[in-house]
């Protein structure tokens, strides 16, 4: 069963892209979306198998893969409480992604190479999380990071779309290292890659140390932080965070699955996998703890201030992804998971949602120039009502709550429980990243759906508008120019006529309506349905993640304003966004003005961008252009290639010289050869 | 009794002799016209020789059973090898011929006769084991060949091939000649065996004196560096059919008899002889292909790329091991099967007046107007740069094995190094043929025979040609064997 | 003695007129000295005990080859010369290349001399012929011992016969694309066919 659930989306991505146009869109859009369905729906009956505790983990073996000496390992699919979640996660997630795009990717030409990606995207991710061992993880690692940059570069003619690809792929890379690191690491120590045998051997290594980079370290932390630099990378989190808002160059349908409800928690996903080695390695969880909590107070910051819709959810789920880490970081693996699990619903409902609007409002992404939106797409923002309520964790304690609100609380809980410093240090940062996730989700709600329209101003509009709504030119949307290089505008005031320049947004079709209903159910029960069990129920995660009872009880007994925070911060935020865009809106402007140096600071996303391309991307192009020049043209080529080529030449017009055609001349260079020879044995 | 034996010994070469003389007969009865049939006739007469050949080659026949003659004669399977070949090449350049010369109105019946004449002083020329069957083979050979070259009278540059050739090839005989006298002076013999013998212990100057010039006259017919000079100037006056038999059966001959004089008679003193050797090889590497880089005509530069190939044989030589002499045998194959697809390719080329078509500036565009032909010859030359899929790697790649194996690693370095600088060449001739702008339409009116042939040596150098290496490898031990069986 | 004076005599003159025949400008001069060489190496056989190789000598090489030579020589209309221009051009080279070549013979045959070489034993058992004629023993040989390759030869000569039939009868034959001479049409030819009056503008050039 989990061999059709993995390899089925990986034969409707070899049809689908192999036959490509041959194949018509409406036949690779059936079999990869039947495909995926068809896993989706194999795959929540294990869940519910390991949610009612009747089903058992075990690993199923493929084939055989790798013998050599020591290093032996296979193809096989592991399936436990682990890979079940993360099964059901993907699995529904893509299907519905796919089915989504029916309605998204209607006028793309393209539309079978997208569905194949999709496909591809989604056996190598159900290759990760069955993985057994470390190489298969990575093999499904750097597949959906190939997937992954397929995907964002998908509109290939677009330069943005491919720079970003492109810098998606290189920064992954620079975490893939520390990953590799990591696996050779293990092998080193316990001479196994498989996942089981590391965990069992890993209590033996607890204590020693190791030499690396002329340092004596303990073992664990090294190997623990290497492998976490990896989750880094693909989680994006503080330092290797600079892809994923780029990333949204994308489709918005590979928005919301891979870099928002799947991919990007690989990360999570593997930390939680080796959890036992991390418990081992106090450091390495005391650096996760930080950057995670870093991380999700910086994203939101940066969150707060952006115009693109979807740059705001991309900051919101970088910010979201640091709770899960800080939650693994002090050892509440069981909440970082939940997290991830009630996430992928909310946030992937968020980017389907937004790209709902931005299909409704013809391609335009600034919030700025959207508006009163409710009544015109009432469905699309219902669902995003939900959305908005599950991320910003509302809910009544004890009687009910929306998705967020169990997840985030349980974080917020087991961080200050944990007692450590840089728990308690996580526990601050993270209540005031969730004031500002509501503020921004909520700023994101008012800016889009409420006040007045402010649509006239868009370029995207008053074309559509000009051209015809269902111009079929538009099929490659060409994207403007995004707005986070320049100096924030004013928000236009709508001063002419009524602001919507006789634009009539529409609903988007029901085959993207219905993924969102679905989701909204998610966004609105996971949390309340599925809370026990995540949170408190060992025999549930049945080993496979490290589970601290202790911390489980601590979490219990936290003081009733600890589990009361994140309610009232929530409403703060609520407030403040009220206040700012609805009440009056000409807070935020003074705002800015008056905190100039700070806003710029965070509206440019902390000036991360700029400062890797002054400390690494100049120095990199300035080495690679002196070797170019230098090495490669001024030495190799000169002495090598071209030398020799010219060499050849002058030979060759000496051999022609020589062959004079005159008989005497022939004769002479035989006498001559034989002088040579006879001469030579003479002297020798 | 020794009479009867040594009679049966040379059958092959009785058959093709008394062929001859009776095909002269005919040819003088019957006149030119009769020139088709007697081609034909010499192609079964070369095929007949053929089959009495093979079977002591595949039996791998050495040691005192080949001896006729009381020693100046030696029907080994090592002879039986190149006689194979050279029969099989002397049947190809008789099967081109008159689609050739039927447009000179020069088609005469003494071509196959001459042929057939040539190919017994082959015969005789690879199983010599006496100084003196060996010049007897040789000028046999060299004269139907200079007869051959200048065999289109009325044409200017195929009289001045077959003077050139003539005279440079008389001073190669006087060279050869004059060793011959110094080699019999300082060893009292001109038997093979006997030298070798005479030869043990430390080596007098004179001795090697007259090594250095049989050596010396031997290159000039396999056309090596510095002896080379002669190759391009006769390869491109010469008829195109004749060029085709020169750059295969006369080299195989050649090639053949040096191995036997440097193995045998001169085999106790392999170290003497192979710096020369070397020299020669990495010579004829370097000047073949250097030359034929600057080349316009097809047929100077196939030329320069039997030059060239000469040199990598002459590495399995200087290995002066059985695998190096296993070796060459395996290149030659490679080489006459590429050398005959080449110029069967070349002869097929035609203008819209059906003249023959030389230039290398004629072949642009050859990929569009006559795709199956340029498909060929771009895979002989593929083959003939030694470009792995193609079976002419294999030939390069079992004479730098043996000469590997014969510790001369560095020999095999730079000859591969050099073998680069060929592949230049062969693939400018592809480049010219599928990318450049057709000048003019190449029309070719070729027979089935033609065909047959281009077909039988492409399909020898595909890939499907590594299905031969298990018992071509087989044959060419035994024959290297037998070379080395001493009696 | 005698034998010795003769042995030197001849030599010297063999060489003498060797060295004479390519040196000499006049060809059929050089045909002569070629004369006097043939008829030097003969007397060089004769004192060696091999008569009829000197007969041979004199029969074949004077009586036919040299006076063929000979005339060939005087039929040829060559510039002579033109021919020997390169030979002074290429002289130094050459003699450098033949002072080479003579100095290395010399130290070789002085190693010979010297003893420290050791002649081969001849392989050929000429006993049982030596007390017959010169004749017998080579007939002897040649269809005994040599059968094979002295039939070898003769289709060599046979081949080289071919080849110069082949070149030259060509000539005879009368070639599709040559011009040929039509005595007839010659002759029947008239002025008026052949000559033509115009009197062109000035500046305008003829039309032919």
């Amino acid at each position: 069963m989990i061999e059709i659930i993995v390899f089925a989306p990986l034969l409707a991505a070899i049809v689908a892209g192999l036959g490509n146009r041959g194949l018509g869109n409406t036949v690779a859009k059936v079999v990869t979306t039947g495909a995926l369905f068809l896993s989706c729906a194999l795959s929540w009956p294990i869940f519910l198998g390991f949610l009612g505790g009747t089903a058992e983990p075990g690993v199923v073996p493929v084939l055989h893969w790798v013998q050599s000496g020591s290093l032996s390992f296979d193809w096989s699919l592991r399936v436990d409480t682990l890979t079940a979640i993360m099964l059901v996660v993907i699995t529904s997630v893509s299907a519905l992604v796919h089915l989504y795009s029916w309605g998204y990717m209607d006028e793309d030409p393209d539309q079978p190479r997208f569905f194949a990606y999709l496909s591809l995207f989604t056996f190598a991710m159900l290759m990760l999380v069955t993985a057994n061992n470390l190489v298969q993880m990575f093999f499904g690692w750097e597949g959906v990071g190939l997937a992954s940059y397929l995907l964002i570069g998908f509109w290939f003619r677009k330069p943005t779309a491919n720079a970003a690809a492109i810098k998606a792929f290189v920064v992954n890379r620079v975490g893939d290292l520390g990953f590799m690191l990591g696996i050779f690491g293990l092998f080193l120590v316990f001479g196994t890659v498989s996942i089981p045998e590391i965990l069992v051997a890993a209590p033996t290594a607890a204590g020693s140390s190791i030499t690396f980079l002329g340092m004596r370290l303990s073992t664990l932390d090294i190997l623990c932080f290497l492998l976490f630099i990896g989750a880094m990378g693909k989680s994006a989190q503080l330092g290797l965070h600079v892809w994923l808002p780029d990333a949204m160059e994308g489709p918005t349908p590979v928005s919301a699955l891979i870099h928002a409800a799947t991919m990007v928690t690989a990360g999570v996903f593997m930390v939680c996998r080796l959890s036992p080695l991390f418990e081992l390695a106090p450091v390495a969880s005391t650096i996760v703890t930080i950057i995670g909590a870093a991380t999700c107070l910086f994203a939101a910051t940066v969150g707060t201030t952006q115009w693109d819709i979807k740059r705001v959810i991309a900051y919101s789920t970088c910010s979201q992804l640091g709770y899960m880490f800080f939650a693994a970081g002090v050892g509440a693996y069981g909440a970082a998971m939940f997290h991830l699990f009630t996430h992928a619903f909310f946030k992937a409902l968020l980017f389907l949602g937004a790209g709902s609007v931005i299909h409704a409002m013809h391609h335009e992404q600034d919030m700025r120039y959207y508006g009163n939106l409710r009544k015109e797409i009432p469905i699309t923002f219902w669902a995003m009502m939900a959305g908005t309520l599950a991320i910003t964790g509302v809910g009544i304690l004890d009687v009910f709550g929306f998705a967020g609100f169990y997840s985030k609380d349980a974080i917020l809980e087991a961080a200050y429980a944990s007692g450590s410093e840089a728990g308690r240090t996580a526990f601050w940062l993270g209540a005031f990243a969730a004031l500002l996730t509501s503020f921004y989700s909520w700023r994101l709600m008012f800016l889009t759906f409420w006040g007045r329209p402010r649509w006239a101003l868009s370029e995207h509009i008053q074309h559509a508008v000009h051209h015809g709504h269902d111009d079929p030119d538009e099929a490659n949307p060409p994207r403007q120019e995004n707005s986070d290089m320049g100096e924030p505008h004013h928000v236009p005031s709508p001063d002419k006529g009524d602001g919507t320049a006789g634009y009539h947004p529409h609903e988007s079709p029901w085959v993207m309506l219905i993924p969102l209903l679905i989701l909204s159910v998610g966004a609105v029960f996971a949390g309340f349905v599925f809370h026990h069990q995540f949170i408190d129920s060992a025999a549930f995660w049945n080993g496979s993640i490290a589970y601290d009872e202790h911390l489980i009880h601590a979490m219990h007994d936290v003081p009733l304003w600890v589990k009361l925070t994140a309610t009232i911060v929530m409403l703060v935020g609520l407030f403040i966004a009220w206040l700012g865009y609805l009440r009056d809106t000409s807070i935020p402007g003074k705002f800015a003005d008056q905190l100039g140096p700070i806003y710029r600071f965070v509206y440019n996303k902390w000036y991360f961008d700029e400062l890797y391309r002054l400390i690494f991307i100049r120095p990199a192009f300035w080495f690679g252009r002196q070797f170019w020049h230098a090495v490669d043209v001024g030495f190799i080529d000169r002495f090598g290639p071209n030398g020799v080529a010219e060499l050849v030449d002058k030979g060759a017009y000496a051999a022609k010289r020589l062959q004079s055609g005159y008989l005497y001349s022939y004769a002479l260079i035989m006498l001559l050869g034989l002088v040579a020879a006879t001469s030579w044995f003479m002297v020798r | 009794m020794e009479l009867t034996s040594s009679l049966g010994l040379i059958a092959p070469e009785i058959l093709l002799s008394v062929a001859g003389l009776f095909l002269l007969l005919v040819a003088a009865w019957a006149g030119d016209r009769a020139s088709s049939a007697i081609s034909i006739a010499a192609c079964v007469v070369l095929g007949a020789a053929f089959f009495l050949v093979a079977p002591s080659v595949c039996a791998g026949a050495a040691g005192l059973e080949t001896v006729a003659f009381g020693g100046q004669f030696r029907a080994d399977a090592f002879a039986g090898f190149a006689k194979l070949m050279i029969y099989a090449a002397a049947g190809a350049a008789l099967v081109v011929a008159p689609a050739f010369f039927t447009r000179y109105a020069a088609m005469r019946a003494e071509y196959p006769v001459l042929v057939l004449f040539g190919t017994l002083g082959m015969s005789i020329m690879v199983s010599a084991t006496d100084l003196l069957t060996l010049y007897i083979g040789l000028e046999m050979q060299s004269l139907a060949a200079y007869v051959l070259a200048a065999f289109l009278r009325p044409d200017q540059r195929s009289a001045e091939a077959g003077l050139k050739y003539f005279v440079l090839g008389a001073l190669a005989s006087g060279i050869l000649l004059f060793g011959a006298s110094l080699l019999y002076g300082f060893t009292g013999t001109t038997q093979f065996e006997l030298m070798r013998v005479a030869m043990a212990g430390p080596i007098s100057t004179g001795t090697l004196f007259g090594i250095v010039f049989v050596l010396a006259g031997l290159a000039f017919k396999i056309s090596a560096v510095p002896f080379h000079m002669w190759t391009p100037d006769v390869y491109e006056g010469a008829p195109t059919p004749v060029t085709q038999f020169f750059a295969t059966a006369p080299k195989v001959a050649a090639i053949a008899l040096t191995a036997r004089v440097a193995l045998d008679a001169f085999g106790t003193h392999a170290d003497a002889w192979r710096q020369v050797v070397i020299f020669a090889a990495l010579a004829s590497i370097v000047v073949g292909a250097l030359g034929a880089i600057g080349q316009t005509n097809i047929k100077r530069l196939l030329a320069y790329s039997s030059i060239n190939n000469v040199g990598f044989i002459l590495i399995g030589l200087a290995a002066a091991t059985p695998q190096g002499a296993s070796a060459m045998l395996v290149y030659l194959v490679i080489y006459v099967a590429m050398s005959v697809g080449s110029f069967v390719a070349v002869l097929m080329l035609r203008d819209e007046d059906g003249a023959p078509v030389e230039r290398l500036a004629d072949l642009a565009g050859l990929s569009r107007t006559k795709p199956a032909l340029a498909f060929c010859l771009a895979a002989m030359m593929f083959s003939l740069a030694g470009i792995p899929p193609l079976f002419g790697f294999w030939g390069k790649f079992v004479v730098f094995q043996a000469a590997v194996q014969a510790d001369l690693v560095a020999l095999a370095a730079i000859g591969i190094a050099a073998s680069v600088i060929g592949a230049f060449y062969y693939i400018k001739v592809v480049k010219v043929m599928y990318f450049d702008e057709a000048v003019n339409v190449v029309r070719d009116r070729s027979d089935w025979a033609h065909w047959a042939l281009l077909i039988i040596s492409t399909a020898l150098m595909s890939p499907l040609g590594y299905l031969l290496t298990g018992p071509l490898s087989v044959l060419a031990d035994r024959a290297a064997a037998s070379l080395f069986f001493l009696v | 003695m005698i034998q010795a004076f003769a042995f030197y005599l001849f030599a010297a003159l063999v060489l003498a007129s060797g060295a004479f025949t390519i040196l000499a400008r006049n060809p059929v001069h050089s045909v002569l000295w070629l004369i006097l060489a043939f008829f030097n190496a003969a007397g060089l056989m004769v004192i060696v005990g091999a008569e009829f190789i000197a007969m041979l000598l004199v029969i074949v090489y004077v009586g036919a080859v040299a006076v063929l030579f000979l005339f060939v020589v005087m039929m040829l209309d060559i510039d002579f010369a033109e021919l020997r221009s390169g030979l002074v051009r290429y002289f130094p080279l050459g003699l450098a290349i033949a002072v080479v070549l003579a100095a290395e013979l010399v130290l070789g045959v002085g190693a010979y001399r010297a003893g420290a070489l050791e002649l081969g034993t001849p392989a050929a058992e000429t006993a049982p012929l030596v007390g017959e004629a010169n004749i017998v023993s080579i007939g002897a040989l040649l269809y005994g011992r040599y059968l094979f390759l002295f039939e070898s030869a003769g289709i060599i000569l046979l081949v080289a016969m071919i080849g110069a039939i082949v070149l030259t009868q060509r000539e005879a034959r009368a070639d599709a694309g040559r011009s040929q001479q039509n005595i007839s049409r010659q002759v029947s030819r008239r002025p008026e066919e052949a000559t033509v009056n115009t009197r062109p503008e000035v500046g305008q050039g003829v039309q032919l």
